[in-house]
């Protein structure tokens, strides 16, 4: 389990996280969602133990990234993909794993079995011995990603992992991520891709500069916007759209010739009422449906909102 | 003994050298280049100038007459001593310690003298320096001088130069000895200033302290990286320059090295004076931000080889065998001290986040 406690990290003058809260379960894919300069890496980079929080604390298995002992007991059962993958490109991708191995302590023997399996997962094995500034793009943030999980981490952090990557190589580091789910890793994925988001984790922080909100991604919307049902009449009806507009629990109305939309807070309660009202109104009804904002739409209006401090 | 991340730090480090042709390069070539030509420019003049043929038995020569059994010593009925004179003729006399200028000497024992300008003839010399003089029919040893036109005699020169080769041989040693040790001080700065810039900048630093590697695995690990390779190119370079120096100098009998003094030098001055350019380059290396930057501060750390050799070449400082223990010991000092400063000031955090 992770638990951040009022974690804040400030750069001189510029606060990058300030008072983030929050607990991700055991073998949990989280995102912290946030557009860029949100402070995900800063997060990150104070999960990992690289840097230290100005204030408040976090534990990971139980071990508090303050405490020397318990940083050092965090590097090791954590894995990172840091923002840049940081191969040596002059070395093979069976060396680049082979030097992470030995600082994590894996016998050679073990070392050995590792790597193979990794690079047969991301399909580079028969690569190995070729030096990985001959890789393409892709190819070196798998190198990069079987780094991170060599020494089989509890616990991962992934950094952006299929930034830059094209839609084959960021499927393919996706669905492995989700793979890893399956074996149990408890993730901690940055993105400032709310597809990717929506795709593989199991719950997103939405971050920028402070924690604005956390939850499964398709609950973003929750309570964000008052809600918005379509009515279709069969014919239209302007006189109808303006005796709507009157009735309490209807914010607004907006009618479009045989459509009208309705702004309501608390459609489950209230629709009842609306069905009964319409229909003594002697209006034809066709159909009644909620409006789904695409979460694209929620997380920019959640950005645009917060603002930055 | 080593701790593994170290090794681990060090074994990575080396094959990427491996694959760096100008590190190579400069690491084997620059060396063995020094190795060969220092002592070719210190010691081949030495041995193209070196006299040859007999001695002669200096003992023996006045009281047996030495080779030539039909020469007999002349016999001196008078003596001249410690005088300084000119315009003479001297005639069955024994010269000691003067200064004499045209002058005709037969029948003379001459010692400790100087001559210039005279002629002699059927004399005995020990220890004279003769300029322009005609000597016939005589014999003499330790013998210096110039334009000297010798007829039937038998006549050994021991050139003042020798005798002064002699005195300057040890400063000559001791010269190459310190220019061999600026090796180890400059080999290792390229790769040393590099050590934690090049980490950051190829952004690999942010993985390797992720992991559990502590800073003293990683800077030892660094200064290991920077000191076998340069270490290992220094004793070529000394193996092939002492034995050119060797064979520069075998006329005078006895190799000449090792030596105490060398082998102190090679074997316990060299590696600490390689781990003082090291811990300061990678103290550099852990400040600034780019690596050209690095290299330049590290350019000022031959200093303390610098003042040594100019300390030998003034003849302020004898590299006895003492000597050689008391730098080595000021070096171990300043070592350990070095290591303790780079702990302290290597800030893994301030590292990582400083804008590159
Ligand atoms: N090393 C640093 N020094 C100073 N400011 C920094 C540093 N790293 C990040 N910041 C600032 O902190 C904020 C958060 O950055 P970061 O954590 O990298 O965001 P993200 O990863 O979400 O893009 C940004 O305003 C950035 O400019
Ligand atoms: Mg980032």
């Amino acid at each position: 389990m992770i638990i951040c406690n009022a974690l804040t990290r400030r750069y001189d003058d510029i606060t990058a996280i300030s008072d983030l809260t929050l607990t991700i379960e055991d073998q949990e894919v989280f995102g912290l969602l946030g557009p860029n300069g949100a402070g995900k890496t800063t997060t990150m980079r104070m999960l990992a133990c690289l840097i230290s929080p100005t204030a408040g604390d976090a534990t990971i298995g139980g071990h508090s990234i303050l405490d020397r002992q318990g940083q050092q007991e965090i590097r090791r059962i954590t894995g990172l993909l840091p923002e840049a993958p940081g191969l040596y490109d002059t070395l093979s991708a069976h060396a680049n794993l082979d030097f992470y191995g030995k600082l994590y302590g894996m016998p050679s023997s073990l070392r050995e079995r590792s790597i193979k399996e990794v690079l047969e997962k991301f399909d580079l094995w028969d690569r190995r011995d070729d030096a990985v500034g001959t890789f393409s793009k892709g190819m070196r943030q798998k190198v990069a990603i079987a780094r991170a999980i060599l020494h089989d981490p509890t616990y991962l952090f992934l950094d952006e992992p299929t930034a830059g990557l094209d839609p084959k190589a960021s499927k393919t580091v996706r669905d492995y991520i989700v793979s890893l789910r399956e074996e149990g890793k408890t993730i901690v994925i940055n993105t400032h891709n709310l597809g990717e988001a929506e795709r593989i984790c199991d719950r997103v922080a939405l971050i920028n500069g402070r924690m604005i909100q956390v939850g499964p991604p398709e609950n973003l919307a929750k309570g964000l916007f008052a809600r918005t049902l379509t009515v279709t009449l069969t014919e239209e009806d302007p006189s109808l759209a303006e005796r709507l507009g009157t009735l309490p629990f209807v914010a607004s109305v907006e009618a479009s010739g045989a459509r009208l939309k309705l702004a309501v807070t608390d459609p489950e309660r209230t629709n009842p009422q609306l069905v009964r009202w319409l229909v003594e109104q002697g209006a034809q009804v066709q159909f009644i449906e909620e409006e789904e904002y695409s979460l694209e739409d929620v997380y920019l209006a959640l950005i645009e909102e917060s603002g930055r401090r | 003994m080593i701790p593994q991340n170290a090794m681990a730090v060090m074994r990575k480090d080396l094959a990427e050298f491996r694959r760096q042709k100008l590190v190579i390069g400069s690491i084997i070539a620059m060396p063995l280049l020094l190795g060969i030509l220092i002592p070719i420019s210190l010691f081949a003049p030495i041995a193209m100038e070196a006299p040859d043929g007999p001695t002669w038995d200096v003992e023996n020569l006045f009281s047996t007459g030495a080779l030539d059994p039909s020469w007999t010593m002349p016999e001196t009925s008078s003596v001249l001593e410690g005088i300084e004179t000119a315009d003479v003729a001297l005639s069955n006399t024994r010269v000691d310690n003067a200064t004499i200028e045209r002058a005709v000497l037969t029948g003379c024992i001459v010692h400790d003298t100087e001559l210039r300008n005279a002629t002699l003839d059927s004399c005995a010399l020990d220890n004279v320096d003769l300029y322009n003089c005609i000597v016939t029919n005589s014999k003499g040893t330790a013998l210096d001088g110039n334009a000297i036109m010798s007829i039937d005699s038998e006549l050994t020169f021991e050139r003042t130069r020798e005798s002064d080769l002699e005195q300057l041989l040890p400063t000559f040693l001791n010269m190459t000895l310190i220019l061999f040790i600026i090796l180890p001080v400059t080999l290792p700065t390229i790769i040393a200033s590099y050590s934690i810039v090049g980490e950051k900048n190829n952004k690999s630093l942010e993985p390797i302290l992720a992991s559990p590697t502590t800073d003293g695995e990683l800077l030892l690990g660094k200064v290991l990286s920077a000191f076998v390779p340069s270490i290992a190119s220094t004793l070529g370079a000394v193996v092939v320059g002492g034995a050119l120096v060797n064979v520069f100098l075998a006329q005078l009998g006895e190799p000449l090295l090792p030596n105490l003094t060398w082998i102190l030098g090679i074997l316990v001055l060299a590696p600490l004076a390689c781990i003082m350019s090291i811990l300061a380059c990678v103290i550099v290396s852990s400040r600034v931000t780019d690596v050209r930057a690095a290299q330049q501060v590290g350019g000022f750390i031959v200093m303390p080889v610098i003042v040594l050799m100019f300390g030998v070449l003034a003849g302020v400082i004898l590299l006895t065998p003492l000597a050689m223990l008391a730098i080595c010991a000021a070096f171990a000092a300043a070592n350990g001290g070095l290591y303790y400063f780079a702990k302290a000031i290597f800030n893994r955090e301030d590292i990582l986040i400083r804008w590159a």
